[in-house]
């Protein structure tokens, strides 16, 4: 059982990572990965909204969508209980730690929008996991997600001093980049 | 009866959330916090909060 579970963590952060190998959240992967500061105060928040986003959501189809037969529900109920944990995390943040929220304020209602949550929650039901297996990919998954944009964060910053010919400059590059990174991540599905 | 316990536990969870909307609107910012931007050029999800659009002038828009 460990080992399985040893296994889920390491496939759910380096092999089948969210950006790299499945595309989710390109948003903020692009939007939020010009300074590593920005990339990591994001990468926290999308960690803490996804781990409990997917208690909250695996309790909620197993507890009630399940018994009163509206599993049909669950997309739109998904949504709504991320949107409300956004909202919640960060009247909490606001209220118990200002230098927190002064990191990452301005990233909490992206997360809102982020395809990463929604997939990670669908998942947890429709792979049929067990509680410690959800809490296992609950885990896995943002941390897959906050590795990849902090080292893509990084390379976009050396990437600002260095001489990048004129039309490759910017978006194109970091595009070029992405690539370059997920060639690198699939050479990694040997490992498990 | 299925539908209608659908729709009353839809329900539920838009007051949940419409609740946790206001009261995160009504909690005052922290010191210093009053004027937070991602630094974010933008792309073209404009429904984005975060996106520069939102504060540029009407003017330099059109």
């Amino acid at each position: 059982m460990i080992k399985e579970l040893c296994t889920l963590l390491v496939t759910s952060v380096l092999i089948n990572n969210a950006i790299l190998n499945q595309f989710l959240g390109m948003c903020p992967f692009m939007g939020v990965s010009k300074k590593r500061s920005s990339a990591l105060g994001m990468g926290i928040a999308v960690v803490f909204v996804i781990f409990v986003a997917s208690i909250v959501t695996y309790a909620l189809y197993y507890l009630v969508l399940v018994p009163l037969h509206i599993e049909y529900m669950k997309l739109i109920v998904f949504i709504l209980v991320i949107a409300s944990l956004v909202q919640l995390c960060e009247m909490f943040i606001k209220k118990t730690s200002p230098s927190l929220y002064k990191s990452l304020g301005v990233y909490l209602p992206l997360i809102t929008t982020n395809c990463v949550v929604l997939n990670c929650c669908l998942a947890n039901i429709s792979n049929g996991y067990g509680i410690a297996e959800m809490l296992v990919y609950s885990i896995g998954t943002p941390l897959g997600f906050a590795l990849v944009l902090y080292i893509f964060s990084s390379i976009r910053e050396r990437l600002d001093t260095s001489n990048v010919p004129r039309p490759f400059k910017g978006n194109p590059i970091a595009l070029i980049v992405a690539a370059i990174m997920a060639m690198a991540f699939s050479g990694l599905a040997g490992i498990v | 009866m299925k539908i209608l316990l659908a729709i009353i536990f839809l329900l539920v969870m838009v007051s949940i959330y419409i609740g946790l909307y206001l009261l995160n609107k009504r909690t005052p910012l922290p010191e210093g916090c009053e004027d937070l931007k991602a630094d974010c050029e933008g792309c073209h999800d404009y429904s984005c909060t975060n996106n520069p659009a939102h504060y540029r002038k009407k003017e330099e828009l059109q």
